[in-house]
């Protein structure tokens, strides 16, 4: 119980961090504690399987991404584009808004919701045989997506033959 | 009881990482030369800041996992479910679709050369 | 409630401990193996045989002074030893050192936390292992740093997609994803000679996985990001004494859970070696106890294969490094893992 809570404001703290620290770095190193705690949260609850699979993907690849971009482009010259402070709690009061109206649809409509004590590791193979039998279709339209998001990719990061490429340690003012 | 095994062996872990990196900060003598915290670039003053552009093919690089390895993910508990399943010529034919498809984007980023280092 | 947070603390002391009071050994084998190689002699002076150089090496460490460079991000500095530290001890909570045994009425397991999905917790969290360093290179503000870091994490991405297939064939091959499940189908032989080893059931598999080891722990002939005739010392130039001896034990604990984690998938984790199985077991501790040798044996073994492929092999150029992970090693993975299950399929049909 006290973990729960615990976690929870880890959580919500990290959250808030990525949304409002200063430095676009800092940003994403909260978004990387933020990925974990939630796998913590997993792992608390019984399903180290999803844990395992939240910091594979979530923390160890598309965190390990943000932070490669924000190394890569130099940020000083993008410090003062950064959304000033009014601007982004209208944002995120908006956000919250409709996160708060997406909790009411589903408690006014008694929307199924997975009972979380039942979740164990055995009880993982129960939602794989479900994941490849009844949603076998939308398991499948994912690598298409993921598929264009591949090509998207390729065609955004330009291969023209004439593009000057600016290579590692090749500029010496 | 996992969790909490967990918990304390990730506390145990993170303060035997503090007392070894603290234990030098206390034990080790201190010089204060201005020069010797100066950025070291083999001898040479430092030309620019570290701070700038490298080439974009680190982030392509990057890009490429993420997609890649959630394709490869998804085929964990897939594994773990064939081995379960009773219908397994259903498992095999949306595993050969699986592929395919994983295949041509492979092929296609190869063949355009965004993962070529040298030209 | 007390027991069992007692006997959490003593698995702790144990997982932590054997590796740790491993590290100087492993050291000095790597020293005494290089001078062996290379036909000189090694360090030799301290102590009989040298034995004592690597708790001079300790003592001296601890002594240095730390220097604090004035430009580097003084937080995420400090924060990046310790991040790789951690993350490099984390994957040892769920290898199994022997098997379960029953004592005392209760069955007691190995590792420090049980979950049948111990595998995945295992490589997931080495697979964390490109944060200490992504944020060494950066916190230190540093040109070679930057780029140790930056080859440093492209390269483990990299190899991490053949290491994920190769695991993939694995699980695949063994129907099971729990550890001691995964050795249990290792234990026994064929023809009455041969070990049900992992590496004979899937050879391709096995290489895909011992090259990944190399390249995520950054191993020669994978020592790219440290590569000292390109880049001065790579992501770690910038940290001296024990910050840096602490980048040093993480590289090698990491490499030593991915041995771990290699011998569980292809070489049987601590099923018997052939030979020890003649001994009777009637005392309970038996058992455990040759299974902690056996596996600890292929360990070290492991080790030396490590020892002996940095001393012999010379470095890649790093395009070769890149075009070796994308272009042979994933399309061999993928073509291994479709062979696999098509094989499978077929054979039980």
């Amino acid at each position: 119980m006290i973990s729960d809570i615990f976690l929870t404001i880890i959580t919500m703290v990290f959250a808030l961090m990525v949304v409002f620290s200063k430095k676009t770095v800092v940003s994403a190193f909260a978004l990387l504690m933020t990925m974990l705690s939630i796998a913590m949260i997993y792992f608390q609850l019984g399903t180290v399987f999803l844990a395992a699979i939240q910091v594979l993907i979530n923390a160890g690849a598309i965190a390990v991404l943000f932070i490669f971009v924000m190394m890569l482009i130099n940020l000083e010259q993008f410090q003062n584009n950064r959304e000033k402070g009014k601007v982004k709690l209208v944002i995120s009061a908006i956000t919250i808004l409709i996160i708060l109206g997406v909790f009411a649809l589903i408690i006014n409509n008694n929307i199924e919701v997975l009972a979380v004590n039942n979740i164990a590791d055995n009880s993982m193979l129960l939602m794989f045989d479900k994941l490849f039998h009844v949603y076998y279709l939308p398991f499948e339209m994912a690598t298409v997506l993921l598929l264009a998001a591949l090509v998207a990719c390729v065609v955004i990061t330009g291969h023209e033959k004439n593009a000057k490429v600016e290579l590692e340690g090749d500029k010496h003012e | 009881m996992e969790f909490l095994s967990f918990i304390i062996f990730l506390t145990i872990a993170t303060v035997l990482g503090l007392v070894l990196m603290f234990i030098s900060n206390i034990l080790g003598q201190k010089v204060k030369i201005v020069r010797k915290n100066d950025v070291y670039e083999s001898g040479v003053n430092p030309v620019g800041s570290a701070t700038r552009q490298y080439d974009i093919k680190f982030y392509v690089t990057a890009i490429m996992f993420l997609l890649f390895d959630v394709e490869i993910v998804f085929l964990l508990p897939w594994a773990l479910a064939y081995n379960n399943a009773i219908d397994k010529g259903f498992l095999i034919a949306g595993f050969a679709f699986f592929i395919t498809v994983l295949l041509v984007g492979y092929i296609f980023v190869i063949n355009s050369k965004a993962l070529q280092w040298e030209e | 409630m007390l027991e069992g947070i007692l006997e959490i603390l003593i698995k702790i002391v144990v997982v932590l401990g054997i590796p740790l009071g491993a590290l100087p050994i492993i050291i000095h084998v790597e020293r005494r193996g290089a001078g062996f190689i290379q036909r000189r002699l090694g360090p030799n002076r301290v102590g009989p045989f040298g034995l004592l150089q690597p708790l001079a090496d300790v003592a001296k460490f601890m002594f240095k002074e730390e220097v604090h460079p004035t430009h580097v991000r003084p937080f995420f500095y400090t924060a990046a030893p310790l991040i790789a530290l951690v993350v490099a001890l984390l994957p040892l909570a769920c290898i199994p050192l022997f098997g379960t045994f029953e004592f005392d009425g209760r069955t007691i397991y190995p590792e420090v936390f049980r979950s049948d999905m111990g595998i995945f917790y295992a490589f997931a969290v080495s697979a964390l292992g490109s944060y200490g360093i992504l944020l060494a290179g950066w916190a230190s503000n540093n040109k070679y740093t930057m780029l140790g870091a930056l080859r440093a994490c492209a390269q483990m991405v990299s190899y991490e997609l053949s290491l994920s297939t190769a695991i993939v064939a694995m699980i695949f091959v063994f129907g099971t994803n729990d550890i001691h499940g995964i050795v249990g189908a290792q234990t026994g032989y064929w023809f009455g000679f041969l070990p049900k080893w992992g590496i004979f059931v899937q050879p391709v598999a096995g290489m895909l996985f011992l090259v990944g080891i190399f390249a995520e722990s950054n191993r020669l002939p994978f020592d790219l990001a440290e590569g000292e005739s390109e880049i001065v010392a790579g992501y770690h130039l910038e940290y001296s004494s024990m910050k840096f001896a602490i980048f040093f034990m993480a590289e090698y604990i990491h490499m030593l859970a991915l041995s771990a984690l290699f011998i569980i998938f292809f070489f049987g984790g601590y099923s018997l070696l052939p030979g020890l199985d003649l001994i009777p077991t009637d005392n309970a501790f038996i058992l455990p106890l040759l299974q902690a040798v056996s596996f600890i044996t292929k360990i070290a073994i492991m080790v030396w294969v490590f020892v002996w492929v940095r001393w012999t092999l010379p470095r890649f150029r790093y395009d070769q490094l890149m075009d070796l992970g994308w272009k042979r090693l994933l399309p061999l993975g993928l073509v291994n893992l479709i062979v696999t299950v098509l094989f499978v399929y077929f054979r039980n049909q």
